[in-house]
């Protein structure tokens, strides 16, 4: 195949240039000798080198035999299909890391009001582990939420103060009251939610997508992620690109970060003073480097390599257009807000998202931290709503007015809760809260969830779950679904075992949710 | 051939040093468990079995798997019933790991009666009260679904047969189809794979099978490169339009022109024109599409008297129209 075609997909694990069947220990010769007499009989039909190569493999083993003929011609095909027709095509996760209080946010607790300051019931918190920030303390007096709630849309959702512009779509969202996770600290709770795994290593959900479906649109990156400017920074986690690599599958499922300022991806242009042309010249001299050298060790890890190098070439003229948001009309900055213009805030990244989004990218990930109110939550809180309020509801709308919404999922959340109680000092207007695995909140829109609805409850404490528990393996499933992925089907062997994105671990779809 | 030993070798040499070959290995087989859905036997005997179909279907037409034990029986007890009772356990003396074995029966003698669902120990395990400590399968392992018991019982009452043809069996829930649509959204794509793959080469746009399901259509993607596809382009679409159920156009090159060759996507359902050049003189060719649910029209100069016409289109849910002179809001 000709890596330099503009069909050339993404994915090295079809793209034909791998070690053939041929060369693999463990497989029946019986399956190799058939594997070499359809690729004879591809060379036959004039349709080139290799043709069968990893599709047909991939055919060979993963479509039923009526199928088999009639797939492996086609080049750059996808090895992998979606198991059903999906309603999502793209997503869009809004990760609000550091956890903001489901409290304040989507877990309306009335009755909270008339406690405060009440100690948390021994029997509501059952002697549950707590964090080194509060195991200290010798009261647990119940801090009720400082922002009051109204009854918004048609569905007639509570909607905290904190959210005016987003309680405005609030008919389009699927808030879920109930997730839960394993872990009670950022850095493997952010990795369970973005890898479903709290040990680094594992691919991250942008990164299976575009293992199982590759790309829609070969000039861009299939996965991409943004991290935000912050609107003031207190206890602010480090984000790195474990969170969004692509573990054991081919480097090519990375995310690709895009950046705010002058130079959205490094190391794209060109370096000054050459021109295009040589920089063509250059990356083809160094692709038949690295053909010469896969010729001689077959590791496909090289044509990851190459297929890197040409698509950081197609980048260069695929991301200044994305970037240029010259030509977008006033209604734009209208709806996202005069801070969309500063590239880097999450405005812009949300903009950014939807342009990315209309372009075909699968899943855009935006990081936006600080939301870690141990102490001084009142306060911290409204300056974080503040500043992803509208962007947010922006984003919905924007997709929703331009037909997008219908196949793109949005999702919304941190990585674990927070608690009921107060973690230091609690005043009548001050006031902090510490990790909650136990439980939180998230909504989803879009993309085939069904709009309006809330699912699962926890307890008058929000403190454990009464109804409809659903685990961030749940939630993995049920996104993978969205895009007519099994996530039992979609694995990759390593270290000997069919990894998924779900583990091992019962997980499930939760139809409740699917429109 | 000596470049398929030598590669061998090379390859083989590499085993002992790693990396290449171990992801190699998993490459392949993951190919294979990505697939495993088919609840086929084992990875390596399904991968023969198809082998086997496969080179038969290249020949002829007719394949020797056929059978209903086979295709709908067999994998039943490989999923829930062969970890107890197959090469490695024999719980109750019992394997179901083939048809001899099945037929041998158990510690209380044959579990299949032929032609008496309801007398076959075998079926009395799977349909008894699951609370029953002789419930099958033990150990509160994942019951049989209500399809499962179905295919078990046609079995049997027809016979228990182990050559009988899929097709000679009456009365078996279809398979589940991977959970989507059963109805059939446009006729198999696969006879024309080999067109298919022409125009995507010629054209530069991907014509995508929405998903394993073959008749569950295509998708018309231009995304890569929407501004190689243009009037001309489509009107070459002709051989597989009544393939084509998605058509993702937005920023492509067209025209009201090339609206005449999308009319003839019969089975088309979804149809985005976000900002291209059609109008409202041309927006009426589509009203002959019945099957259309969703027109995209942001960022066209199309007006209230080009979508008029669509309110003839019953089957049509969404149109968009955001960013055009339609005054709101667009007629849903
Ligand atoms: C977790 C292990 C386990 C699984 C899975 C299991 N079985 Fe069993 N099975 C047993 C044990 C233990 C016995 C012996 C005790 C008994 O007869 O109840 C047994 C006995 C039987 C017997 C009686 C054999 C005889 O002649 O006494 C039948 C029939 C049977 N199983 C059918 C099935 C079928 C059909 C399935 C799958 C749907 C299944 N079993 C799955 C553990 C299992």
């Amino acid at each position: 195949m000709n890596p330099s075609s503009p069909d050339h997909h993404l994915c090295s694990d079809h793209c034909g240039e791998n070690p053939t069947v041929w060369d693999l220990p463990h497989v029946p010769l019986g399956l190799k000798r058939e594997w070499l007499d359809l690729e004879t009989r591809r060379h036959f039909l004039g349709q080139g080198v290799k043709a069968l190569g990893w599709a047909g493999l991939a055919t060979l083993l993963g479509r039923s035999a009526p199928n088999l003929l009639a797939n492996a011609p086609i080049p750059g095909a996808p090895a992998m299909l979606p198991h059903y027709a999906p309603k999502a095509k793209r997503a869009i996760y809004l990760f609000m890391a550091g956890s903001p209080s489901q409290i304040e946010t989507w877990d309306y607790k009335p009755t909270l009001a008339d406690l405060f300051d009440k100690d948390l019931p021994e029997s509501v918190r059952g002697g549950q582990t707590l964090t080194g920030m509060t195991a200290s303390q010798t009261r647990f007096p119940i801090a009720p939420s400082l922002y009051k709630f109204a009854r918004q849309g048609k569905a007639g959702r509570f909607v905290s103060e904190l959210f005016p512009y987003t309680a405005k779509v609030s008919d389009e969202l699927c808030v879920i009251k109930s997730l839960h996770t394993d872990a009670i600290n950022h850095e493997p709770a952010i990795l369970q939610l973005t890898t479903g795994n709290m040990f680094p290593g594992k691919p991250s959900i942008g990164s299976w997508l575009s293992y199982g479906l590759g790309a829609m649109n070969a000039e861009l990156p299939t996965f991409v992620v943004m991290t935000s400017k912050m609107p003031h920074r207190t206890n602010v986690q480090a984000l790195s690109n474990r969170l969004w690599s692509s573990g054991f599958l081919s480097p090519e499922h990375a995310a690709v970060a895009l950046r705010s300022g002058s130079d959205p991806v490094l190391y794209l242009n060109n370096p000054k003073g050459i021109a295009s042309d040589v920089r063509r010249a250059m990356i083809d001299g160094v692709n038949d480097l690295n053909r010469q050298l896969f010729e001689r060790v077959g590791d496909p890890e090289i044509n990851a390599r190459i297929s890197q190098y040409e698509m950081a070439f197609r980048m260069q003229t695929s991301v200044p257009e994305l970037t240029d948001f010259s030509n977008e009309p006033q209604s734009t900055w209208d709806l996202y807000g005069p801070k969309a213009k500063e590239p880097g805030t999450f405005a812009y990244n949300c903009l950014m998202a939807r342009r990315l989004a209309e372009r075909g990218v699968r899943f855009t990930q935006i990081f936006l931290r600080s939301w870690d109110q141990h102490s001084r939550l009142p306060t911290n809180i409204k300056l974080m709503a503040e500043d992803s309020d509208q962007p947010t509801y922006a984003l919905v709308t924007d997709l929703k007015r331009r037909g997008l919404l219908d196949d793109t999922v949005v999702i919304w959340g941190g990585e674990f809760g927070r608690t009921v109680y107060s973690q230091g000092a609690l005043t009548p207007d001050n006031y902090g809260r510490d990790h909650h695995p136990r439980c939180f909140s998230m909504w989803m829109a879009g993309g085939g969830v069904k709009p309006g609805i809330s699912y699962g409850e926890t307890d008058d404490f929000s403190y454990n779950i009464v109804k409809n528990p659903m685990h961030i393996r749940d939630l993995h499933a049920t996104i993978l679904h969205l895009f007519g992925l099994d996530h039992n089907k979609l694995s990759f062997k390593f270290q000997g075992l069919d990894q998924k994105l779900t583990g091992v671990l019962p997980s499930k779809v939760i139809n409740d949710l699917l429109a | 051939m000596t470049s398929w030993l030598s590669r061998a070798f090379s390859v083989a040499r590499f085993v002992r040093s790693g990396k290449a070959a171990l992801f190699s290995v998993a490459r392949f087989v993951r190919s294979g468990t990505a697939a495993s859905s088919a609840r086929r036997p084992s990875l390596l005997s399904r991968a023969g079995l198809l082998g086997v179909a496969s080179l038969v279907i290249a020949v002829s037409s007719s394949r020797a798997e056929d059978t209903f034990f086979a295709q709908r029986v067999a994998p039943i007890f490989e999923e829930k019933c062969v970890a107890c009772h197959g090469e490695k356990k024999q719980k109750g003396k019992l394997r179901l790991d083939s048809f001899a074995q099945l037929m041998r029966g158990g510690e209380g003698g044959g579990v299949v009666k032929a032609g008496a669902p309801k007398a076959s120990e075998l079926f009395i395990r799977v349909t008894m009260d699951p609370t029953d400590e002789e419930f099958m399968p033990a150990d509160s392992k994942p019951p049989l679904t209500p399809d499962e018991v179905k295919v078990l019982e046609v079995w049997i009452a027809a016979g228990a047969s182990e050559t009988a043809l899929l097709s000679s069996i009456k009365g078996a829930p279809a398979l589940a189809a991977p959970q989507g649509p059963t109805v059939a959204l446009a006729p198999d794509w696969h006879p024309r794979a080999l067109q298919i793959a022409q125009l995507e080469k010629t054209l530069g746009l991907r014509l995508v099978p929405r998903s394993h399901v073959p008749t569950d259509g295509l998708v018309l993607r231009t995304a890569s490169s929407p501004g190689r596809c243009d009037d001309a382009a489509l009107a070459q679409l002709a051989s597989v339009a009544d393939l084509i159920v998605e058509a993702e156009l937005a920023r492509t090159q067209i025209t009201d022109a090339g609206l005449t060759a999308i009319a003839a996507f019969a089975n088309l359902r979804a149809l985005d024109l976000t900002r291209t050049a059609v109008t409202s003189a041309g927006v009426g060719k589509l009203v002959v599409l019945k099957k259309l649910e969703s027109i995209n029209l942001t960022s066209t100069a199309v007006d209230d008297a080009g979508v008029a016409p669509l309110r003839s289109v019953a089957s049509l849910k969404n149109v968009w129209t955001f960013d055009t002179k339609v005054s709101p809001p667009g007629p849903r």
